[in-house]
């Protein structure tokens, strides 16, 4: 392990003890890094996305006014922060006390064992720091020949369309090119550095790349791959669309098992603190704190509902283990969660007893009134359409009209829940300003098909049978 | 954080600009009242956020009670996130409350209205002595003391004369080696000024025009806390009687009954003659009425106590009407035919919402 030396000795030591009581439990992970900031250093890479250093947007400045102003007024405040990387940063807080810290330590070991082994992680790149970095350089770069003004409002056309991508894609692309990914190392360098010289983006800032044909590659929900290839972008655009592309699917699979991650790191701190790290005199914040995490107010806290779900699965003599690289949250849940586990966990966490209070002649009385009961198999599918495709709705890229105005025909497959329209036509509006075409949506609203259509600038929304056929027959196969 | 400053000030430069813009939409709704605080307003900014794909209304799985933010985990965004008090951080709506000082404010609504810089009277112009304790100095007395400054030039002398010893460093300071702190005053143009809003509370001023005297008197505020560093504001209201009230009172106050504007003159000149002499204070004086007073001979009362004794004495008195559906608006009639061509009285009717800007402009636009 290398430690910073701005780890203070204590917590050094209790790194060191914490590593190998994780490693001696079974976990394995890449060397992590502890480095210790102060909680408004902190906040500032936990605006970055965890990372150090990003490409400069407002974006990241609202994230850290909001991050900043919670933890100023004490609504809310981040206790550590781990970088899928190899090695394994994490960031520790300064203030927090030495009890925290060790849980937080504990924490880490899990995640970074998750980010290891779970399945989901294998394809993402696990030097994502400096990529991150180099990203940055590049955009600025950019900038510096380009503007400001001009990069950043492509970018903040580009950002909007970010969750516009196939979070399965990766895995799938990987089975395919197992044997050429085993030799990542070593190309990796090589084709940055080969990338640095043929690119040569901005010498070429003006030169239209001649759109080259998508046959064979629609229907795809990777929006953001297809324009990054098809779209008529100038070559610095691309390259921008390049990067955030990258991005966005570094970050899909923290999407996708958010609840495991958290779930796994949280099991594995307490089975690890109560196994014997903790001082007597410890045991007691510790509880405090833990269930302070894991505590759950009507919503589903990931904390809670993963480690919930490791412990069912033990109990019932899953191979944990194997649980952990395979699945993500939907997988997950799907296999696990039973009447028993539903009674036991999820319904008092989707549906906490509601007390109310009546005023009766001898003063104020508590009672917990009975709310209707759904079935647990409605509870579960519940859970598991929230959690589908990430939390977000699934639109996916069908078509391109070859004869018309090449317009882009996108279908959003409707699950029961419809979209916000205001901030879809809005989004819209970007996508079809990036492919300088116009843009057609197909989707439900209130169960009558809606057919959104932007061109230069400005949504329409008709009825459509064609959407409410597309739509609906779509949502009934899922 | 060095790096993340820059996309700080980045999204402050474009809230700025989002205020800038929406500054007209403030300047006559009541919505930055009551966020204002000593030294910044708080502005609710809904939708600054890059639009993307997500659900609508009705993803809350059927809305049954309990599940509240449920099922949708929060952005992904930061590797993985607080466990703690802080877990469940969803949000729903996303407003997003920005602090701009209200120096700043007001210069956007300087620019906005065109508004000239006020000149403060000459007389008024006050040397207010200001000092600090930033000089040093061989006398002094002795809770002044500057303890290091003495032992170095202690340290100086004693290496200076030979008397050092480095395995024996000790150094013992003599009457010269002395140093204290020293008060070095500087004079400080200071300027000061006070505002009286004078409102008339009777039945006819209803909810409406109390709203737009209330945004109205804000505007006004902010704008001359810009120009002035010690502004006093004193609330007056009136029906039949006048008397002081604090901002609270003032901005909620439904009285009923009877009007008579001397009622308010009166106090404010007492007010003037007790507290704030003309001869310290710039003096601004507003007054919002409907219009309506309990009669012409109140009204004459009222025009020979502005040109004897208000107008001589402040800098420019405000009369704004506000239109209710009872006044008949005469009194700004009898000001204008009375008073007409008195350089600082200034009057302005207000029908509705949308003359706030051009009723500030009038009032504040002439910089006296």
């Amino acid at each position: 392990m290398k430690l910073k030396t701005s780890l203070p000795a204590a917590l050094k030591y209790q790194a060191v003890v914490i590593e190998s009581a994780a490693r001696e439990a079974g976990l394995d992970f890449f060397d992590v890094i502890f480095e210790i900031l102060d909680a408004r250093d902190v906040n500032g890479i936990a605006s970055y996305g965890g990372f150090p250093v990003r490409y400069p947007s407002w974006r990241f400045g609202m994230e850290y006014e909001r991050l900043d102003k919670g933890y100023t007024w004490g609504f809310s405040k981040i206790y550590e922060l781990v970088i899928n990387n190899d090695p394994t940063y994490a960031y520790l807080v300064r203030s927090n006390s030495l009890l925290e810290q060790k849980l937080v330590m504990a924490h880490v070991f899990g995640h970074a064992d998750f980010f290891k082994h779970n399945v989901w992680f294998a394809p993402t790149n696990r030097h994502m720091m400096e990529t991150m970095a180099d990203h940055a350089t590049r955009i600025r770069r950019i900038m510096d020949v380009v503007g400001q003004e001009r990069v950043e409002r492509f970018l903040d056309l580009a950002l909007s369309l970010e969750t516009l991508i196939d979070p399965y894609q990766p895995l799938r692309d990987m089975g395919a090119s197992t044997a050429e990914r085993l030799n990542v190392p070593l190309s990796e360098r090589a084709r940055r550095s080969l990338d640095a010289l043929t690119s040569s983006a901005i010498d070429e800032a003006e030169r239209v790349v001649e759109p080259a044909a998508w046959e064979g590659q629609l229907p795809s929900y990777d929006l953001l791959g297809f324009l990054s290839e098809h779209a008529p972008l100038e070559s610095w655009e691309r390259e921008i669309l390049h990067i955030l592309r990258r991005e966005a699917y570094y970050f899909a699979p923290q999407r996708m098992t958010k609840i495991m991650n958290e779930g796994w790191a949280s099991f594995w701190h307490s089975r690890l603190l109560t196994g014997g790290l903790l001082d007597a005199s410890e045991i007691l914040d510790f509880a405090d704190t833990h269930s302070g995490a894991t505590s759950s107010s009507g919503g589903i806290n990931p904390y809670k509902l993963g480690i919930e779900l490791f412990r069912y699965a033990e109990e019932r003599k899953e191979d944990i283990w194997l649980l952990r690289r395979a699945h993500n949250d939907v997988s997950l849940i799907d296999y696990l969660v039973d009447e028993e586990f539903c009674e036991r966990c999820l319904r008092p966490m989707l549906m906490p007893p509601k007390r109310v209070m009546r005023m009766t002649p001898a003063g104020p009385e508590w009672s917990v009134e009975e709310g209707e009961k759904p079935p647990w198999t409605e509870l579960k599918a519940r859970v598991l359409r929230d959690l589908a495709w990430g939390g977000l709705p699934q639109i996916q890229l069908i078509g391109v009209d070859q004869k018309g105005d090449g317009e882009l025909n996108l279908v959003h497959h409707h699950d029961g829940r419809d979209l916000q329209f205001e901030q879809t036509s809005a989004t819209l509006n970007n996508l079809s300003e990036i492919w300088k075409g116009p843009a057609e949506l197909m989707s439900l609203e209130e169960g009558e098909g809606r057919l959104l259509v932007s061109r230069d600038g400005e949504v329409s929304s008709l009825d459509s049978t064609e959407a409410r056929d597309r739509c609906g027959s779509d949502s009934d196969a899922a | 954080m060095f790096r993340i400053e820059s996309d700080r000030a980045r999204f402050r430069d474009i809230v700025r600009g989002r205020i800038r813009e929406d500054l007209r939409k403030y300047l006559s709704t009541g919505e930055l009242i009551g966020r204002c605080g000593e030294q910044s307003v708080s502005i609710p900014l809904p939708q600054i956020e890059l639009p993307h794909m997500v659900f609508g209304p009705n993803s809350k799985g059927g809305g049954e009670g309990g599940e509240g933010e449920g099922g949708e985990p929060r952005e992904a965004g930061n590797g993985n996130g607080p466990p703690g008090p802080g877990a469940g951080e969803q949000e729903g709506k996303h407003i997003l409350e920005v602090e701009v000082d209200i120096q700043e404010l007001a210069e956007m609504l300087g620019e906005e209205l065109g508004l000239p810089d006020i000149q403060p009277r000459g007389v008024n112009e006050l040397d207010a002595e200001g000092g600090r304790y930033n000089g040093v100095r061989g006398t002094g007395p002795d809770s002044l003391r500057h303890f290091r400054r003495t032992y170095r030039s202690a340290l100086k002398r004693s290496v200076a004369s030979g008397l050092w010893d480095p395995s024996k460093p000790r150094v013992v300071p003599i009457r010269d080696d002395f140093r204290y702190r020293a008060r070095r005053s500087c004079d400080t143009p200071d300027s000061s000024a006070v505002v009286f809003h004078m409102m008339d509370v009777s039945g006819s001023m209803g909810r409406e025009q109390k709203e737009i005297v209330r945004i109205k008197a804000f505007w006004i505020d902010t704008w001359l806390r810009s120009q002035y560093r010690n502004l006093k504001v004193v609330y007056i209201v009136h029906d039949a009687v006048a008397k002081v009230v604090d901002q609270h009172t003032f901005f909620h106050l439904r009285e009923s009954g009877g009007t008579k504007i001397s009622s308010a003159y009166e106090l404010c000149l007492k007010q003037m003659a007790e507290k704030y002499r003309p001869e310290d204070w710039n003096i601004y004086p507003f007054h919002y009425s409907d219009g309506d007073n309990w009669s012409a001979r109140d009204t004459e009362l009222c025009v020979s106590m502005l040109r004897d004794e208000i107008l001589p004495r402040v800098n420019q008195f405000c009369y704004g009407q506000v239109k209710s559906a009872h006044g008949s608006g005469q009194f700004k009639k009898d000001l204008d035919n009375a008073l007409g061509e008195t350089e600082n009285l200034i009057t302005s009717g207000i029908s509705e919402r949308s003359d706030i800007p051009l009723s500030i402009r009038a009032f504040l636009g002439t910089g006296r």
